[in-house]
């Protein structure tokens, strides 16, 4: 059948706008799903092969964001949707959705990281998804009939949801810093062991600074500070009601403070709005002109993130030239 | 058992001369055998090395969206066993039974279920309580009465929109909307023997076994065919035998009967093509492995085998095996790239094995059942007469037929050309007809 015409736009409406709440909490999905009472996609007289290929198509629509590169919150999002659309389907027996083997290492990294993070309630939904044997462990992803006329459709990776790619903590991850550090110590002993004098190394043997484990280490630590700067300073943790507002506020009111100053200048820019077209229609960017603070749509979410990028950038590149 | 050949992938083999043209891209695939060089396809393909383990049990995607590389199936369904042991996924058993009965059991085993919640998610017993609490509160239902029917009025989604504009044009344009048989056979051969249980718990299939999908092609090679060829789906278990396969795939030459039998009408359904020829063959991955169940079964692969050693025709070495000798799960195969099954010494009909998963709770769990019948459709020659019955008999030279050949159904057949006494009227030559639609 391939993706029917809308689903994807329907489900990437209710993650994006599951991603503006800043949460991964399931109230905060179950709120929005009832609100554009997603439930009722199934709805409208499908005769039952309809139904089951739509269902199949719908769950391996919201799969995909499930699976990296998607950024954690979309990942959760993802889970949602999964959760909702199996539950609320028509089809008798329910039709499953298909894992992948090579997908369930990743899929069980996530659900550890969901523990140790504390974010209960995701695991809890994934749990009851795996008793209610809602899965279909499969060899491939979708079923390989060798049609070679069919043109191959890659399905494009929606960028506002993809997990921002940090290289540098792939190169250099706690693994490799151990490693390093063993070494480095193996290397100053090794000097000490050679040298004359035991206590003190040849100064010829010199040639590394001898801090620049402890200069490396550093500067992870700070580029992993940017990074959580810079991203969604508020997850909002659960249960402890006073602790979510101190964490995400301090850092909050410092991007809020630079947010507001750049959307001033940008609300001239923007005082202009294209008109979408009929398919994006419902992502039309509104204008609000009583306010021009708050002339940011929909539209301007993304500029908003570029805009943290911008300028935490030039904090790191101020606090780099520091530290040499 | 015969070491069936693996690894590197060859350009070479029978199978190619059915599929002359390779995509322009078929030459990264030397590159993928490369260790080291992501050969999937799709979301995970940047970020994903190779998977080390499993090395060529990992199925993975040769060229992306076609097929795989070849793996052994025995020993990928060994890695899917040991991955989710332990946890319950692999179980077969029914889910707790509902009812007020089980309803009352279950608040009384209320404090064990949360038990088993924090448990399993390593927080403390009181979380877990407040777990259940949160997610009984968040339910996804917007409005209980809601018909699955009706469309609601204000809906933002877009699916809905588009679905409604169709009903709508329906609806102007009369259109009747109906399920048309095709439909209904299709839903049906797919969900017929869902949840199936066997009455003998040993033919119950067993936790862990693979189920295989396999597209049988129909060796139809109409105009109409080219883009999407009309084929069987049979779903097969990893423990059977090829031969379990071989014989409920359907083929209508199996019932051809040779001859001509327009003096002797009576006898034509002596022996169908199936009972006299046996011979068969399945070819996977440069192994052909002959039907040799019977004494009449020949080795149709032989004369294969001699042509292409005969001279350098750039085919290495092919194998010959005994098919009653493998399982599924002894296969090398790749998922996704067509193999062949040959009998009746010349009808061909392209394989491809298109899925693999392990056996689920809601599947059809008698072993006797299997390979379940999925999906089949194939047009039908009708009757020249009714216009209603499938057609048995063919006639050639008929003083009575419009046309030549032309196609009766038996009872049409007998009216027009034997008399009450069955005599034969007039001159025609007449042969048993076995329609393509037959197994509809």
């Amino acid at each position: 059948m391939g993706a029917p015409p809308g689903l994807q736009a329907d489900c990437e409406e209710l993650l994006s706008r599951f991603q503006e709440t800043d949460s991964v909490r399931f109230e905060d999905f179950s709120a929005l799903w009832r609100s554009m009472k997603f439930g009722t996609i199934f709805c409208g007289k499908m005769r039952n092969l309809e139904k089951n290929t739509f269902t199949k198509e719908a769950l391996a629509l919201a799969w995909r964001y499930f699976l990296p590169p998607y950024a954690f919150q979309i990942r959760v999002g993802a889970l949602y949707l999964l959760y909702g659309l199996y539950n609320t389907q028509l089809c008798q027996p329910k039709q499953k959705i298909r894992v992948a083997l090579r997908d369930w290492d990743e899929i069980l990294k996530f659900q550890q990281d969901l523990i140790n993070s504390e974010h209960f309630d995701v695991a809890y939904i994934f749990r009851k998804l795996r008793l209610d044997k809602a899965f279909h462990f499969t060899a491939m992803p979708k079923l390989l009939s060798f049609r070679m006329k069919k043109k191959v459709q890659r399905t494009p990776v929606t960028e506002e949801f993809k997990e921002p790619n940090d290289r540098v903590m792939k190169l250099i991850t706690s693994d490799v810093l151990e490693e390093m550090l063993n070494v480095h110590d193996l290397y100053q002993n090794m000097k000490h062991v050679i040298s004359a004098d035991k206590s003190n190394p040849n100064k010829t043997l010199s040639l590394v600074k001898d801090d620049f484990f402890d200069n490396i280490k550093t500067i992870i630590l700070e580029h992993q500070q940017w990074h959580k700067d810079r991203k969604n300073p508020s997850l909002k943790l659960k249960g402890k009601d006073g602790e979510e507002k101190m964490e995400g506020n301090s850092q909050e009111s410092e991007s809020c403070e630079r947010a507001a100053s750049l959307a001033k200048i940008k609300s001239k820019a923007f005082a202009v709005v294209v008109q979408a077209s009929k398919s994006r229609r419902h992502r039309q960017v509104r204008l609000d002109s009583s306010d021009s603070d708050s002339a940011s749509g929909q539209a301007t979410r993304e500029k908003r993130n570029k805009e943290t990028l911008k300028s935490a950038g030039r904090k790191k590149s101020s606090r780099k030239r520091g530290n040499f | 058992m015969a070491a069936l050949p693996t690894g590197v992938e060859e350009q070479g083999g029978w199978v190619e001369c059915l599929h002359p043209v390779w995509e322009p891209g078929g030459r990264r695939q030397v590159l993928s055998e490369l260790p080291g060089v992501p050969t999937s396809s799709g979301v995970c393909s940047e970020q994903d090395p190779v998977a080390s383990s499993g090395g060529c049990n990992f199925p993975e995607h040769k060229k992306p969206e076609l097929n795989t590389r070849a793996f052994h199936v025995g020993a990928f369904g060994e890695l899917v066993r040991d991955r989710l042991r332990g946890q319950g996924d692999l179980s077969l058993k029914e889910p707790r039974a509902t009812g007020i009965r089980a309803a009352w059991a279950r608040r009384g085993r209320r404090g064990w279920d949360d038990a088993a919640v924090a448990r399993d998610l390593g927080c403390d017993l009181e979380a877990g309580t407040e777990l259940k609490a949160v997610w009984g509160l968040g339910k996804l239902q917007c409005c209980e009465d809601q018909d699955p029917e009706v469309i609601p009025e204000d809906t933002d989604l877009v699916t809905l929109g588009v679905r409604k504009k169709l009903l709508e044009r329906r609806e102007e344009t009369l259109t009747i909307d109906r399920a048309c048989r095709q439909e209904i056979l299709a839903y049906e051969m797919d969900s017929h023997a869902i949840g199936k249980k066997p009455e003998n718990p040993a033919d119950m299939i067993e936790e862990g076994e693979l189920i295989l999908s396999v597209n049988v092609l129909y060796p139809v090679t109409f105009h109409k065919h080219q883009e999407h060829k009309p084929y069987q789906t049979m779903l097969v278990l990893g423990s059977q035998k090829l031969t379990e396969l071989r014989d409920p795939i359907c083929c209508v030459s199996d019932l051809q009967i040779g001859g001509g039998f327009s003096n002797t009408p009576d006898q034509a359904s002596e022996h169908s093509s199936k009972d006299l020829y046996k011979s068969a063959f399945f070819y996977f991955e440069g192994t052909f492995c002959n039907d040799r169940r019977y004494p009449e079964c020949r080795d149709l692969s032989r004369t294969i085998i001699e042509w292409s050693e005969s001279h350098d025709r750039g085919y290495r070495k092919f194998q010959t095996a005994k098919m009653e000798d493998f399982t599924f799960n002894d296969l090398h195969i790749k998922l996704g790239f067509p193999y062949l099954y040959c009998h009746q010494g010349d009808c061909e009909h392209v394989v491809v094995i298109t899925d693999i998963r392990l056996v689920h709770r809601d599947d059809c769990l008698g072993r006797i059942l299997c390979p379940l019948l999925t999906k089949h459709w194939l047009w039908t020659r009708k009757c020249f007469v009714s216009k209603m019955y499938t057609a048995r008999w063919v006639t050639n030279d008929d003083s009575f037929a419009p046309d030549d050949p032309c196609f009766f159904s038996d009872a049409c057949f007998r009216m027009l050309h034997y008399d009450s006494e069955g005599n034969k009227l007039g001159e025609f030559l007449a042969h048993p007809y076995v329609a393509p639609g037959t197994f509809n």
